[in-house]
């Protein structure tokens, strides 16, 4: 054996060592998955808070047989086997302090029919104070559904009530609102008239949920930060048509929140996650909101955005407990003619 | 030819990098659509440098700017200025100083320190339980000679009234003088947004508008007229027109727009004769191509900018 040589030490050394190529290759693959990686980081908040916000499972209740007004709703899908057109019902609450989670009311109830071949987008506010027959039984407020008995009760009501087919729902609480709108940098509208209120309710940031806060908005092209817009969606005190008036703007920024969303980037999704979570819940499923995103950006035209609010004489006021009586005669052809 | 460990480590370190750049680099890739607009007085190119005559001011945040030479110059700190409004010999500016539960008229230099308070619009002590018992003073303007404030308000109000109806009319008030001594010159539709935006008219008389509905229940404004206080006014404008936020361009240099053409049906009850503004034959405006002078700087358009001519 010659001096110095150790048996094995050759090998050892060649293993401990690699050559340029490999070296290089390695290092490509090193940089490739760690940026991976990192937009893995990026995006998984969002993926995480848009798994737990989506595909909210729902049980919706039959419709009571007793004290029905209107015949039974339509076969789920037969209205929207037509050309994929499809029905959410868009609900907001006030879910500050005052209220028991889960237990709110819907302050705003918005049925939406899109039909993605015509590209129409069909918005019908429902007054919060309409008196309706409740799928949990009894008559009420149409906005007490929810309350007693979630999303399923707050469709099902509607459903039987307006002889409607509902696909979907997506709820959003006060905060999310506010939260969604400064995510997407505000939003910009043109407020017809100014929205005076002395006695808007400071539930949101005022510390007490029973105190009072007065709101300006002015007339005129503007742009509106979330609490801005939230105090223009849900101010009705100072408004000749109160609700109905209040409706009208909700629908409103919906449109603009819409125009305002189509400027996001694919970068901007993990800001507006972080900003909903929580306080937005849908049964729609993460694989169908990837599909209704690029559609929601082809629909260009407003003109193809359809507003209808419940006025009279569709309503008229002077119901029970300060409610709003509606007529069903009136009400239920128009929603067949639009919402079929 | 190196050693696997030192490929490890040199690995790490390169592969914490390129994660981490990885992340800054979507952060830093978030649409301009998200992002706040950038203050006037930044130092950035801006889509167009054009000087115009005179100076302009305006608001944005809560803060007031001037704009001339071709360069803005932010006047007051970002506290809820907005508003500005020239006085009629161009010497000073009036604007409105907005909290969350009032507003007041200050008078201030040109170069934005405050001189004088023309409003006092917060609740008394003994009633700021009561969020109604404060008031809004808005668009405030001075008659040509300087004398009489004109300014959208809704007050005076009773603490404990719990009146949902924010009733803001165009109120004129001797300039120095305390509300008591002021009168409204307008009478507002009730749960409408009122009475907004005078224009003191060199007759004496105001024109401003007042929002109410339609027929069909939508929101319009009018243009309406009036030359005394507690006048019910005569519109100039019909509601289908939809017209609101008037604004007079510098005499000296521009072509003044064309007088309004009153409704062909009357606008209200009145006392007494009325001169309003004869209608004349209204030629057809020369179509202008805008000039952009900025971009991304988010002023605030419900305050109607000032333009020392």
């Amino acid at each position: 054996m010659p001096l110095g040589f150790k048996p094995g030490h050759r090998v050892r050394a060649s293993r401990g060592r690699l050559s340029p190529f490999r070296t290089l290759t390695i290092a490509l693959l090193a940089i490739a998955l760690s940026a991976a990686a990192g937009g893995f980081a990026y995006f998984i908040p969002a993926a995480v808070t848009a798994f737990n916000a989506t595909a909210q499972v729902v049980n919706v209740p039959s419709p009571s047989a007793a004290g029905l007004l209107v015949s039974p709703s339509p076969k789920p899908g037969q209205a929207t086997q037509s050309q994929g057109a499809f029905t959410v019902l868009l609900l907001g609450s006030d879910d500050d302090s005052k209220f028991f989670a889960d237990h709110v009311l819907t302050q705003s109830m918005i049925l939406v029919r899109v039909v993605p071949a015509t590209k129409e987008v069909t918005m019908l506010s429902i007054p919060r104070d309409l008196y309706a027959h409740l799928s949990t039984g009894g008559f009420g407020k149409i906005d007490g559904a929810y309350s007693y008995g979630g999303a399923g009760a707050a469709i099902a009501t509607v459903q039987q009530d307006f002889n409607v087919h509902i696909d979907d729902y997506i709820w959003v609480g006060l905060l999310g609102l506010i939260k969604v709108i400064d995510a997407i940098g505000g939003i910009d509208v043109v407020t017809s008239n100014p929205v005076l209120d002395d006695y808007y309710p400071a539930d949101v940031y005022g510390g007490d949920p029973y105190g009072y806060q007065r709101v300006a908005v002015l007339a005129g092209p503007q742009h509106l930060d979330g609490l801005h817009a939230m105090e223009y969606v849900r101010s009705r005190h100072g408004d000749l048509q109160s609700d109905f008036g209040r409706s009208k703007r909700q629908q409103q920024v919906l449109t603009a929140i819409r125009q305002k969303a189509k400027q996001l980037a694919p970068q901007d999704i993990p800001a507006l996650a972080s900003a909903i979570g929580g306080e937005l819940k849908t049964s729609i499923g993460l694989d169908r909101v990837a599909r209704l995103v690029p559609l929601a950006a082809s629909f260009d035209n407003p003109d193809s955005i359809r507003q209808i609010v419940l006025v009279p004489p569709y309503t008229r006021g002077g119901g029970p407990d300060g409610s709003i009586t509606p007529n069903w005669n009136l009400i239920l052809p128009l929603v067949h003619q639009y919402f079929p | 030819m190196i050693t696997r460990f030192l490929l490890a480590v040199g690995l790490a370190i390169l592969m914490v990098v390129s994660g981490t750049t990885s992340y800054v680099y979507l952060s830093s890739r978030q649409s301009k659509a998200v992002a706040a607009p950038q203050k006037p007085t930044d130092p950035t190119p801006r889509a167009q440098q054009l000087t115009l005559p005179g100076t302009i001011y305006l608001a944005q945040s809560g803060a007031l700017y001037s704009f001339s030479a071709g360069r803005f110059h932010q006047l007051t700190a970002e506290a809820g200025w907005t508003q500005p409004a020239l006085f009629p010999d161009g010497s000073q500016l009036l604007a409105v100083k907005r909290s969350g539960l009032f507003s007041d008229v200050y008078v201030l230099t040109r170069f934005g320190n405050v001189t004088n308070q023309l409003t006092s619009n917060q609740a008394p002590v003994r009633s700021r339980w009561d969020t109604g018992a404060n008031a809004w003073s808005f668009y405030p303007r001075l008659s040509p000679d300087q004398g009489t404030l004109y300014m959208s308000y809704d007050g005076p109000k009773a603490a404990g009234d719990g009146n949902f109806n924010v009733l803001m009319q165009v109120w004129g008030i001797p300039r120095g003088g305390t509300i008591r001594q002021g009168r409204s010159w307008t009478l507002a539709n009730n749960y409408t947004g009122g009475d907004m935006q005078p224009v003191p008219l060199p007759t004496g008389g105001l024109i401003y508008t007042k929002y109410s509905y339609d027929s069909n229940s939508n929101r319009v404004g009018q243009l309406w007229y009036t030359n005394r206080a507690g006048s019910a006014g005569k519109a100039l404008t019909s509601q289908a027109a939809n017209c609101s936020q008037l604004w007079w361009l510098p005499k000296a240099r521009y072509a003044p727009p064309p007088p309004p053409v009153p409704s062909p049906t009357p606008g209200g009850p009145h006392n007494g004769p009325l001169p309003t503004p004869s209608p004349t034959a209204v030629p057809t405006p020369p179509v202008v191509k805008p000039i952009q002078l900025t971009t991304n700087l988010g002023f605030d358009a419900t305050s109607p900018l000032a333009w020392s001519g």
